[in-house]
């Protein structure tokens, strides 16, 4: 009896606020896509046909965007007038963007099936503003569908949206990993065939140079053709004439 | 064997009037002298032979010459218009090595004609300027073989990712020369990324992973990445902006351009240095030949 009391009691004041819970938990959109989470922006699976049984041709659909610790904390706007905005991120730690009309988000509504938040830089106090977010979270997001009276539906809180960090450039070191063996074996091969050719040229050079001194110096043998002639033979030749006499014919010899 | 230039002592004790005095007594001195001449026609042989490999090994080099000219000539032309890149890294040394190597191959070609030359004419002069200026040469193109070699390790893919994250659209420049270089790092890879349809160093990532000078003056939301990493319809416009941003395929260049850049400067520095290192080595061996030939000529 009191359990029902509580029950019924309960009921009353869902029934008093008109906010119907959906079981649809947003998330990053699934696809692969690099640019789906950057340093400031990312970007979310469109919910379809969740607003349905709900919606009018006239509510809106709000997303609350709130740091992951201040999620719990967050309470829903009464109004449209009093939805948090978007500068207001730093102080409110949550504020509520991309306001669309609830037949967006119909089972056969056409668009993308992707929403960008945070992907207007030229909203400047304009409400809703779907700003760049400043810090990278982590962030987590519902849906609201608003009516004319308030809040008609909402969907689960996300799980924390992180966002990209960037690692500073001077965390890149371009220093090879180590020297490739190809230039190893080029410079050695060159510089053994340069220092063997600076070699041989001394070498000539010097042999060259060192012969006829070398030779003086040491008297070395060495074979060179020698023009050698030989003795005459004996032929007849005049005998040797000395002293300028002249030769006697042959005469008798004188007896004794 | 000595070379002679005239073949004028082919008897066998010496001139040949002596020999014709001899008369019969020479029959031992006949013999002998046709041994000689025998030995000469060998070495006769010989010497032709070494001739003939040497002015072949000549005109080897001579042609390779050219070919190492016409080869640096044009990797100095710079066909992939990548010079800029490596002149902000103050890396430029392949380049140098093409520029000697133009220079190195013009010395080849004249210094082999001179070595035809000499060798021909047996003029042991000649080959002593051909030996030593063919020595200064073969030094410098050891040098650019080296360089070209030892530097092309340096090209690494963080080597230009940091160049590309530091200087693509830098804004505040420090000076002239910081200025120059900056406009030729952006003008490089804005045509490296449109034509090799190519996108960051390994990926469009890189712009988000690291911070760079190109965040400081295009924000987030709006450039996740440079435009140019988009796909571009026929009046370079994206084809469809939104996708870009977000990387849906078929919007966006998801490759890196490492591959467009890397190919050239290995092809080039490889080039220089490979097709040097077989210059060299042939051009020791008729180096040799030259010396011992050299060695060999009588005043």
């Amino acid at each position: 009896m009191e359990l029902l009391g509580v029950l019924l009691a309960l009921a009353g004041m869902d029934a008093a606020a008109g906010l119907a819970l959906l079981p649809y938990v947003p998330r990053v959109a699934p696809g692969a896509m690099p640019g789906k989470v950057t340093a400031t922006t990312f970007v979310l699976e469109r919910p379809r046909c969740i607003f349905d049984p709900f919606a009018n041709a006239s509510d809106a659909v709000w997303l609350a965007v709130a740091f992951a610790d201040a999620s719990a904390a967050f309470k829903n706007p009464t109004s449209s007038a009093e939805v948090p905005p978007y500068e207001g991120l730093p102080t409110a730690r949550a504020y509520m963007t991309l306001q669309m009309a609830a037949a967006a988000y119909g089972c056969s509504a056409p668009g993308a099936a992707v929403l960008r938040v945070g992907g207007d830089t030229a909203c400047h106090g304009r409400a809703p503003c779907n700003g760049p977010l400043p810090s990278p979270g982590p962030y987590r997001v519902k849906f609201l569908l608003m009516g004319c009276g308030g809040p008609k539906a909402e969907t689960k809180w996300s799980d924390p949206i992180l966002l990209r960090r960037a690692r500073s450039l001077s965390t890149i070191d371009p220093t090879p990993a180590r020297r490739s063996s190809t230039a190893v074996v080029i410079a050695a091969i060159l510089a053994s065939l340069g220092a063997a050719l600076a070699m041989a040229v001394l070498g000539a050079v010097g042999t060259q140079l060192c012969v006829p001194l070398c030779r003086r110096g040491l008297g070395a043998h060495l074979p060179y053709r020698t023009h050698h002639v030989p003795p005459a033979l004996p032929h007849t030749l005049p005998p040797a004439c000395v002293c300028g006499c002249t030769p006697r014919p042959p005469g008798p010899c004188p007896t004794k | 064997m000595k070379i002679g230039k005239a073949r004028k002592n082919i008897s066998c004790f010496g001139s040949a009037e002596l020999m014709r005095e001899r008369g019969k007594n020479c029959l031992p001195a006949l013999y002998l002298s046709l041994h000689e001449g025998l030995k000469m026609a060998k070495t006769d042989n010989g010497i032709r032979i070494c001739q003939g490999l040497l002015i072949l090994g000549n005109v080897v080099i001579g042609m390779c010459g050219i070919a190492l000219t016409a080869e640096c000539i044009f990797f100095v032309s710079d066909p992939h218009g990548l010079y800029p890149l490596l002149e902000a890294t103050e890396n430029n040394d392949i380049y140098a090595a093409a520029w000697i190597g133009i220079f190195v191959g013009f010395a080849l070609l004249a210094l082999s004609i001179l070595g035809i030359v000499g060798v021909m004419k047996s003029s042991k002069t000649l080959l002593l300027v051909y030996i030593i200026l063919m020595l200064i040469t073969y030094a410098f193109e050891m040098a650019s073989c080296i360089t070209a070699a030892t530097h092309r390790d340096f090209l690494t893919p963080n080597l230009f990712l940091k160049q590309m994250l530091e200087r693509y659209m830098k804004s505040d420049t420090d000076n002239n020369n910081d200025k120059q270089m900056t406009e030729g790092v952006t003008k490089t890879w804005d045509n490296l990324m449109l034509q090799n349809q190519c996108c960051g160093v390994h990926g469009p990532l890189d712009w988000q992973e690291y911070t760079s000078a190109f965040r400081m003056t295009h924000n987030d939301a709006d450039y996740p990445w440079p435009h140019n990493c988009c796909v571009m319809n026929t009046r370079s416009e994206p084809i469809n902006l939104d996708g870009c941003k977000l990387g849906v395929p078929g919007f966006y260049n998801s490759n890196g351009c490492y591959d467009a850049i890397s190919g050239p400067l290995n092809r080039q520095a490889w080039g220089v240095a490979w097709f040097g290192f077989a210059i060299l080595c042939w051009t020791f061996c008729v180096l040799l030949g030259t010396m011992f030939y050299w060695s060999r000529i009588a005043y």
